[in-house]
């Protein structure tokens, strides 16, 4: 394997894998968004959709990830019928690029790479990320696209953003060292 | 032959990344331009994978170990890119799924065009052209989780028939098509095969491919050729069963009567072979006494005036039928009869619209899937729709865990179960790097655990080779026999029917046409027909030598299950 | 299979019609003008318009209106909640004064703040039957070719129409898996569990929904490479049918439209800089 370079990692392969990557991806963002979990604390998206960029993100890098949010949104749009709303889908496309940034912290999830170390490393992320996504980005959309009480506005997309953070390191955290684990396993099969 | 070689492969191995062992071992194949050849050999034998070299998946998608060389119409796979391999090849996959990529048949049947960047103008005729040929045409709008099996598997020929490619690959194109449509599928593809073009085939429904002139076969074992020549020079040389594949039913009724094939110049199609001077010793072969099926009693399940459908299409209606307990019952009929959902309605996953189904007397509309998986056991058509672990015990496993047994019980069980279905050496493999009809089987393997009282399998032996298949169905068999376990067999695969059960119900369109001992309405035409279905070759074989059919397929029955 | 919004198959209906190009082009600018403005005398025509628009593509009312309920009162409370917590809110956005309409001891209601609330909720229905209409009129092909037509890289517009086209798939599997868990002893039946079982139940299918999702990532693109997926730089699509004069109008529409908002944004917002809304007092 050659070692690919910052821009490739950033960016992705883009080739027919990942384009089918970014599109199961963003199939299931959007069905999480809409099924996923709304129905339990309504008006509160503790949606477990965020688990779908940290997979991205370990297969194919953190732009990949991006669009896989962002389509996944405007996705979720579409089935439940209630609009775009693209103050939300930024948000989510910013927060999916930090989620994704795993394979520049040399976690390898297709290789069954994924530490303690990196898991940490996830977690300020993933904590970083959720702050400047819906804690800068999005209450900054939506206060330019449909103004509204600052207070407000900023609290509805923090607590989005908490409930990204609890879901990503409650959820995100195992699910990334099992599929380590799992493709670990997948090595030099032998019939017994 | 003397047209030029097109594909070359030469002192070629394979070793998937993840495998120890080579794949495909030392293999020499020379295949000529506009030959027309089948491949056969047991499930897990690497036929698949040899396809993969020739489309260029290995080694652009599947990662491994290349030794040897392979050319493709003068390209070398393990430089060529996907692409210039597309243009030559063109395949359909064996997961007709997974082929299935647009959404709706008309766009992905236009797929292939729509990436060469065809006008619109253009690509509709040629749309309308390929799903034409195979009957798709007034389908073009349809969604694919609307389709039935067989329909995507149409859909998935018409995709790739508009191609200007030389060479075509069909990965099991049968697989999940009634007999009728399988010997339309032959015929489509021998058609195509006249355009000229080089055609390799992959099944393991080797009679029915016979339905039409094949130039060639080969034979796989274990990753090897075993076999490399002529179809007839095979047959003849009765060496298919060493191999655990299953020969013409016909040839079987010969060898069983110990008639030498040599009296034969060609035995590749029935319809030719004069069998006026075998007719005696054919005649003593079948047997004075015969065995009648036992008469049951005890009613099981009992269905009532059922219609059901998903959207506004009724997909069945007014199904009234009962089971019998310890009988063994199939399900045969067209594609999209509604065959997979009459099973579904038993299993409660969907309930029916109207009328009631009753188990042991008690409306199963009271009770939860998981009470009625505890009596009902479900092996679905598609494994993919079952599977949830990564490793295949856990799988099998993973049934057994929920009910009260001991973990010397579950592992007994579940050592059994792999053992039968022919995977215990493969238990700590992860499901995603073994074969579809190995996949298949670990399904099969993960309801035979459970021994429920009735036992649905739908499609059991497609995509299966005989060795497999037989062991699996004299188990199942056996369970009927020793613990009156009932089964319900879905197939399309008659001669499974006949040998395997003693009653069928036919469906088509959507209605029950028939419900009937299966030799009754084997020997129904007007039934046969409507149902799409199709007569065995020992059919054929008893009425040329003047022998009543039912009693000498009996008699090939019971000579088998003797042997 | 549960029903969705958008529909996958064309409908009959005149603006069922036109291309994906044309229907991403007028969404676009629509939602352009309906964003850069608080003007109630864009907004009004707007809605009034989407509104016709709606009519014409004959849509299943029972869902449309519960949509349009959901999302009032959705949007509703959160105008309450910003004047709770701050009554002068409309003030920074209409003329700085505060003339109160009704006062309850300390509390109050301006006009400045009913006005803005009442203009928001305005906006904010009209963004929402302006997508509504273009859900309701265009199905995922289309949208992913009019994307391409657009100039999106086709790699891009291929992530729409696969996710759509897997969303069935995924929603069967998510029914098959929790069927096939179900069968073989995992009890999740609603009318047996309470509700904290059932969410644990839920995650029990979750994670083999989305590992088996991504395991199928390797035999789709298989496919889609044995069909030269990739091949070339452009592409065409079959959804897509050639331009009628319809589409040319609606396309001259579009622009127009767009044109006029930068116009606006222009003269109105950035040079002279009017940062308040238009009121009637
Ligand atoms: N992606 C993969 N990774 C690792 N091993 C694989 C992979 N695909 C197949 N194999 C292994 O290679 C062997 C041959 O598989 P292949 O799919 O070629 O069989 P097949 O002859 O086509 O069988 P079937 O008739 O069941 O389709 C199997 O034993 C399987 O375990
Ligand atoms: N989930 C579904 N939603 C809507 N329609 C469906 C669904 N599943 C099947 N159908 C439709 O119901 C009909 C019966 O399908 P079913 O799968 O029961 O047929 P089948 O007899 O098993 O066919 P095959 O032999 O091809 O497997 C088909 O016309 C199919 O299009
Ligand atoms: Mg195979
Ligand atoms: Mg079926």
């Amino acid at each position: 394997m050659q070692k690919k370079n910052l821009a490739q990692l950033i960016l992705g392969d883009w080739n027919t894998k990942t384009v089918v990557g970014v599109a199961i991806g963003a199939a299931l963002f959007g069905v999480l968004m809409v099924y996923g979990g709304v129905k339990v604390f309504t008006n509160t998206n503790l949606t477990t959709a965020m688990l779908i960029p940290v997979i991205v993100g370990a297969m194919f890098g953190p732009v990949p990830a991006l669009v896989a949010c962002f389509f996944g949104n405007v996705i979720a749009d579409l089935i439940g019928g209630w609009g775009f709303w693209f103050d939300w889908s930024i948000g989510n496309g910013v927060l999916g690029f930090f989620v994704g940034l795993l394979p520049l912290y040399g976690a390898d999830i297709n290789k069954g790479i994924f530490t303690v170390k990196h898991a940490i490393i996830f977690a300020v992320i993933a904590v970083l990320g959720n702050a400047l996504a819906f804690g800068v980005v999005t209450p900054l959309f939506t206060l330019l696209f449909f103004g509204g009480e600052l207070n407000i506005t900023f609290l509805q997309s923090l607590t989005g953003g908490a409930s990204n953070v609890l879901v990503l390191t409650v959820l995100g955290i195992p699910l990334l060292f099992a599929l380590a684990k799992r493709n670990a396993s997948s090595q030099n099969l032998v019939k017994e | 032959m003397s047209s030029e070689p097109l594909i070359v492969f030469d002192h070629f191995s394979f070793r998937y990344a993840s495998q120890q062992v080579e794949t495909l071992k030392d293999i020499h194949l020379t295949l000529h331009k506009g030959e027309k050849v089948l491949i056969i050999g047991q499930s897990g034998s690497g036929k698949s994978t040899l396809v993969h070299c020739i489309n260029g998946l290995i080694p652009n998608s599947f990662k491994g170990e290349i030794s040897g060389s392979c050319t493709v119409a003068g390209m070398d796979i393990s430089r060529a890119s996907i692409f210039s391999l597309s243009k030559q090849v063109g395949t359909v996959l064996q997961d007709s799924d997974a082929q299935f990529v647009a959404l709706s048949v008309g766009e992905d049947v236009a797929f292939a065009l729509e990436n060469q960047a065809i006008e619109r103008k253009e690509m509709i005729p040629l749309v309308k052209k390929a799903t034409d040929k195979v009957g798709m045409s007034d389908f073009l709008m349809q969604v694919p989780y609307t389709l039935s099996g067989g329909q995507k598997q149409k859909v998935s020929l018409a995709g790739v028939l508009h191609e200007n490619v030389s060479i075509l690959l069909f990965d099991e194109p049968l697989a999940s098509l009634d007999p009728y449509s399988g010997m339309q599928a032959i015929e489509l593809i021998d058609t195509i095969h006249q355009e000229d073009r080089t055609v390799i085939i992959v099944e393991h429904r080797l009679e029915d491919v016979m339905h039409r002139e094949i130039d060639r076969v080969i034979v796989m074992h274990e990753g090897e050729i075993v076999y490399d020549g002529e179809l007839n020079a095979l047959l003849k040389a009765n060496i298919l069963v060493k191999y655990g594949l299953r020969e013409p039913l016909y040839l079987q009724a010969l060898n069983y009567a110990k008639i030498p094939f040599d009296k034969f110049e060609d035995v590749t199609n029935i319809q030719k072979i004069d069998f006026s001077n075998v007719q005696n010793e054919l005649k003593t072969f079948v047997p004075k006494q015969m065995h009648k099926y036992i008469d049951h009693s005890e009613i099981l399940l009992r269905v009532k005036n059922v219609s059901f459908a998903y959207d506004e299409k009724p997909v069945l209606k007014e199904i009234n039928f009962t089971v019998y307990r310890g009988e063994r019952l199939a399900f045969v009929g067209k594609n999209g009869a509604g065959k997979s959902t009459m099973a579904k309605l038993l299993c409660a996953f969907v309930r029916p619209n109207k009328g009631s189904i009753e188990l042991n007397t008690t409306d199963i509309k009271v009770m939860t899937i998981k009470e009625v998986g505890q009596r009902i056991g479900y092996v679905m058509q598609n494994p993919n729709h079952m599977i949830v672990k990564h490793l295949i015990k856990d799988e099998v496993r993973f049934a057994l865990e929920n009910q009260s047994l001991t973990t010397e019980q579950i592992d007994v069980r579940v050592e059994d179960a792999l053992k039968i279905c022919g995977l215990h050496s493969m238990r700590n493999w992860p499901v995603s790097a073994v074969s579809y009809g190995q996949r298949k089987r670990i399904t099969v393997a993960a309801i035979l655990a459970l021994k429920p009282d009735i036992l649905i399998l739908d499609e059991p032996t497609s995509g299966q080779d005989y060795a497999h298949y037989s062991e699996i169905m004299d188990f199942l068999d056996q369970l009927n026999k020793d613990h009156g376990i009932t089964f319900i067999f879905i197939t399309h695969d008659m001669h499974l029917a006949i040998e395997y059960t003693d009653r069928a119900l036919v469906f088509a369109d959507g209605a029950l046409i028939a419900d009937d001992e299966i030799q009754a309405i084997m020997a129904n035409q007007a039934i046969i027909q409507k149902a799409n279905l199709k007569q065995t070759s020992l059919y054929y074989l008893a009425q040329a030598c003047d022998l009543n059919a039912e009693t000498f397929i009996r008699s090939f029955i019971e000579h088998r299950s003797q042997s | 299979m549960k029903q969705f919004v958008i529909n996958v198959t064309p409908g009959p209906t005149f603006l069922h019609h036109l291309t994906g190009k044309t229907k991403v082009m007028l969404f676009g600018a629509f939602i352009f003008y309906t964003l850069m403005s608080f003007d109630v005398r864009l907004l009004l025509p707007l809605f009034i318009l989407s509104l016709i628009a709606l009519f014409s593509l004959k849509p299943s009312w029972k869902v449309v209106i519960a949509l349009f309920t959901f999302i009032f009162f959705m949007n509703l409370i959160n105008l309450v909640l910003f004047w709770l917590v701050d009554p002068d809110v409309g003030q920074y956005y209409t003329t700085e004064t505060r003339t109160i309409l009704y006062s309850f001891g300390n509390f109050f209601l301006s006009r400045e703040t009913f006005w803005y609330l009442l203009i928001r909720q305005l906006k904010l229905m009209t963004s929402f039957m302006v997508s509504l209409t273009f859900i309701l009129a265009i199905t995922p092909s289309e949208f992913a070719a009019g994307l391409y037509g657009l100039g999106l890289p086709y790699k891009v517009c291929t992530v729409v129409s696969l996710a759509f086209r897997y969303i069935p798939d995924i929603a069967n599997d998510y029914e098959n898996i929790k069927i096939s868990l179900q069968a073989r002893g995992l009890e999740m039946d609603k009318r047996k569990l309470n509700l904290f079982k059932r969410l644990k139940d839920n995650l029990f299918i979750l994670l083999p929904l989305i590992i088996s999702s991504f395991d199928r990532i390797g035999n789709i693109a298989n496919a889609l490479d044995l069909r030269a997926y990739g091949l070339l730089k452009k592409r065409t699509y079959y959804a897509e049918h050639e331009p009628t004069r319809a589409d040319h109008f609606f396309r001259f529409i579009a622009i127009a439209v767009l044109l006029f908002s930068f116009a606006w944004i222009g003269s109105r917002m950035i040079w002279p800089p009017v940062t308040q809304m238009w009121t009637p007092f």
